[in-house]
């Protein structure tokens, strides 16, 4: 059976610079995958290459086992790839509904039951539904792109540094609610907060200086001292 | 002063400056150096417009106002009282006045809003003012308009050349100045991300209130000298077409670079010059202004941030691989 | 009491046309946020292209279909060539789409003559009927008809459907809205192209009603849109209708009542809007 998503040497650039030199890695259905790495290891660089936003220049990527490659990101998105950018690209004139209903592909039974649990995820948009998007709290905007992410029947969700600048309490409730949704779909996640990351991923990824240079089970990592102290600076 | 700290491109401009002051003692023709007064009223009236739109990013469709207050203001001052040097003088006090109240009045109103209402309020207000020049026929001789004399001093096209030469040099490094200093820089911050420079703690509503009045009085100021070189008035100096004039001079010459602005007003100026008169030579040429909208869509694609803004860049992209 | 009727079926009848101009600026200027000046050129293209065919072919609802067909037409040209590489800018949108507009309002001129045209509306929709006093006559009838079947078609779309959501969030994330499974170029040209149309479409019912075009009426009509799209509180329908409407309305009473200030009329009531309600009046939020 071949991998659900899958990067064979992958390159990519940003302008004329290269950023990505050999990106490889496999996500099996139903784990959370994470990419570990340090800030411009091109880990950012390797999501927005999958959802099609920078232009991939070498090697291939497949999803179900069909090339994405040369496709348009609202095709790749069609394809039921959901995307969680670093800086949640919330749309900040929008109400929280009205960003939610931009998002929702269709309006049937099945989307209105995601949005309930959602809801029931996190309070915090029901409440501030008619609120702008901008003026939500760093963590309410998070949970507003997870859920956006969502809402539709996506396959894989891509979802870059969900902890990023957010107070401790409202990571875990962030990390809390990725463990939920871990059950319905698969997840790819960037992640600095290794405690985080290794909370809830299956299997890992190092990128380093663009290219992908160690991999394994997460809970082997935990024991590697060595390794989490060469491409993480952890001791 | 050490002279060593005065940039080098201070130096150039001061010598362009210099050149403007010798070419009327070489060229004497009365038309062409009317076309170059033009330029000078023109390029004062652009760089006025370039505080706004390029140094903090404020759309206005109605800058003409300042112009036909100052314009306005003049001829009827020089119609009412002796026409003396003082009376000039009170012409640019009274059109300084008029301009920066009620560009004063309009900022406060709307400079808080988004950039559209700026633009609608102003674009409103120069059509009251022209409205109002057509009615109050008692003063302003309605569309008519009127004649009037000036002292002599002025009437010579050789004074009035260095007068406007000595203005335009004058408020350029004025205005330089002003937008290279701290004010300056805050004025950028606020067209480049204006959240970001409220939240710094700056009165963000404070800056642009200060530079649309800057903006006016200058324009108001423009507008004394246009009308000086024409000694004639109607209410054409309130028409929308001068604004979008000036829009374009201070657009093609390349926003936020003061110089550009000066540039443009050339460009469109000699451009009105010669290509209407080129309906003369070919039947083809009556529809000039096709051409001339074709150079506007041909200058946004070939010089997206105007021609001073772009060979800036590529002079900085060029300098940067050499040293590489 | 006659005066009064006739005064406001006047002011509703111009003030359904400028509507119809608006509308389509509502999508471009409101919702896309492109500052169009190019938008007259497209409304006399209208007017030329329908009365053209109209004359030629002796049907006022070909007219009407030619002049939407090549509103669609001009707005794919404007769209892909001139405004897609410049959203998001708009100094370089006024100078751009000007340049455009004075290409297209010459090239009438080569096209159809610099002379004024005279038009008059078909046998059917001509003349009058006389309700008690009052004279109601029958093509301002039929433009109001028009200008609320548009209006009732764009509001229920936007209200029952995301484009509206879509566009405006398209122009503050293209790359969200992207991600999200929108194909946004493609939304932004046939919003354009619609708005073109609408164009288009009231530069011929115009036509009609003035009785003669010529090729500068573009650029006066265009800021009479623009106004009208500020003070309705930028790009939403209603807005734009009741905008037009009131400015159409204070027109007709204006230039009857007080005929010297009628000049004024625009200017004056925008700024008052400006003054005392700077969101416009019906504004998104």
């Amino acid at each position: 059976m071949s991998d659900f998503l899958e990067l064979r040497h992958m390159k990519a650039n940003i302008e004329q610079y290269h950023i990505l030199h050999d990106i490889t890695f496999r996500v099996p259905k139903g784990e959370v995958t994470v990419l570990l790495g340090r800030n411009g290891a091109g880990k950012t660089t390797t999501l927005r290459s999958i959802m099609g936003l920078n232009p991939v220049v070498g090697g291939s990527l497949t999803f179900k086992g069909e090339s994405i490659r040369n496709l348009k990101p609202h095709q790749i998105a069609n394809k039921g790839i959901g995307y969680v950018p670093e800086d949640q690209g919330i749309f900040y004139d929008l109400t929280v509904g009205e960003n939610m209903r931009v998002a929702m592909k269709k309006e049937n039974g099945e989307t209105k039951a995601r949005m309930e649990w959602i809801l029931d995820l996190f309070p915090d948009l029901k409440k501030f539904w008619n609120k702008p998007g901008g003026q939500l709290s760093g963590g309410q905007k998070q949970m507003l792109a997870i859920s956006r992410a969502y809402v539709n029947d996506n396959e894989l969700l891509l979802i870059d540094e969900p902890s990023k600048g957010l107070a401790p309490i409202v990571v875990e409730k962030v990390m809390e609610s990725i463990h939920q949704m871990k059950e319905q779909t698969t997840i790819v996640l960037v992640e600095q907060n290794f405690m985080m990351a290794s909370g809830i991923g299956d299997r890992f990824y190092i990128i380093d200086d663009g290219q992908t240079v160690q991999s394994g089970q997460m809970n082997e990592l935990k024991q590697d001292g060595v390794l989490l102290q060469k491409y993480l600076g952890i001791s | 002063m050490n002279l060593r700290t005065i940039e080098k491109s201070t130096w150039v401009y001061l010598a362009i400056a210099f050149l403007l002051f010798v070419v009327p003692f070489l060229v004497t023709g009365r038309s062409i150096q009317f076309l170059i007064i033009q330029i000078f009223v023109f390029g004062i009236f652009a760089m006025s417009y370039d505080l706004l739109l390029g140094y903090t990013g404020i759309i206005s469709f109605g800058h003409v106002m300042f112009f036909g207050v100052g314009a306005y203001s003049t001829a009827v001052l020089f119609d009412r009282f002796e026409p003396t040097i003082f009376t000039f003088g009170l012409a640019i006090l009274v059109s300084a006045i008029i301009a920066g109240v009620v560009s004063f009045i309009v900022g406060i109103l709307t400079l808080r809003l988004k950039s559209h209402f700026y633009a609608m309020l102003t674009l409103a207000l120069a059509g009251l003012f022209l409205v109002g020049a057509e009615k109050w026929r008692k003063v302003t001789g309605g569309s008519d308009g009127f004649t009037f004399g000036l002292p002599d001093m002025l009437r010579d096209s050789f004074t009035l050349y260095m007068l406007s030469a000595l203005s335009l040099v004058l408020l350029f490094f004025g205005l330089r100045r002003m937008t290279k200093s701290p004010f300056g820089k805050v004025l950028v911050a606020i067209r480049e991300n204006e959240s970001r420079t409220e939240s710094l703690g700056y009165q963000v509503l404070h800056y642009k209130v200060i530079v649309s009045v800057v903006s006016g009085v200058v324009a108001s100021y423009s507008g004394v000298l246009y009308i000086l070189s024409l000694r004639f008035v109607d209410t054409s100096v309130f028409a929308t077409d001068l604004t979008i004039d000036v829009l374009l001079m201070t657009i093609i010459g390349g926003v936020g670079t003061l110089i550009g602005p000066i540039i443009g007003a050339s460009l469109i100026e000699f451009a009105h010059h010669w290509l209407s008169d080129l309906s003369d030579v070919h039947w083809l040429f009556e529809r000039w202004i096709i051409l001339y909208g074709t150079i506007f869509i041909l200058i946004v694609v070939f010089f997206p941030k105007g021609i001073v803004g772009t060979l800036a860049d590529r002079y900085i992209r060029w300098r940067a691989r050499r040293t590489e | 009491m006659d005066v009064l009727v006739s005064l406001a079926v006047n002011g509703l009848a111009t003030g359904m046309l400028i509507f119809l101009l608006a509308a389509g600026l509502t999508l471009i200027f409101g919702l896309m946020d492109v500052l169009n000046f190019a938008h007259g050129g497209l409304f006399i293209w209208g007017a030329y292209t329908g009365v053209w065919a109209y004359h030629m072919t002796d049907s006022f609802l070909l007219g009407i279909g030619t002049a939407i067909v090549i509103g669609l037409a001009l707005g794919l040209v404007t769209e892909r060539l001139i405004v897609r590489p410049v959203y998001g800018s708009h100094v370089q949108q006024i100078l751009i789409t000007l340049g455009f507009m004075l290409v297209l309002q010459e090239c009438i001129k080569v096209v159809f003559g610099p002379d004024q045209k005279v038009v008059s509306p078909p046998s059917y929709l001509e003349g009058s009927f006389v309700v008690g006093d009052i004279v109601f006559i029958n093509y301002r009838l039929f433009i109001i008809v028009i200008g609320l079947v548009i209006f009732f078609a764009f509001y229920y779309l936007f209200k029952k459907t995301r484009v509206g959501l879509i566009v405006r969030a398209g122009v503050m994330n293209k790359e969200m809205i992207q991600s999200l499974g929108i194909n946004i170029k493609l939304v932004f040209m046939l919003v354009f192209m619609v708005g073109a149309a609408l164009a288009a479409l009231s530069g011929m019912l115009h036509a009609a009603y003035s009785g003669v075009i010529y090729a500068e009426m573009g650029l006066e009509f265009s800021i009479l849109a623009f106004i009208v799209v500020v003070i309705g509180g930028m790009g939403n329908f209603k807005g734009s209708l009741f905008a037009a409407l009131l400015v159409g309305l204070t027109q007709a009473f204006m230039a009857y009542y007080v005929p010297a200030l009628s000049l004024a009329t625009n200017m004056l009531l925008m700024a008052i809007v400006l003054v005392f309600r700077p969101q416009g009046l019906f504004a998104l939020r």
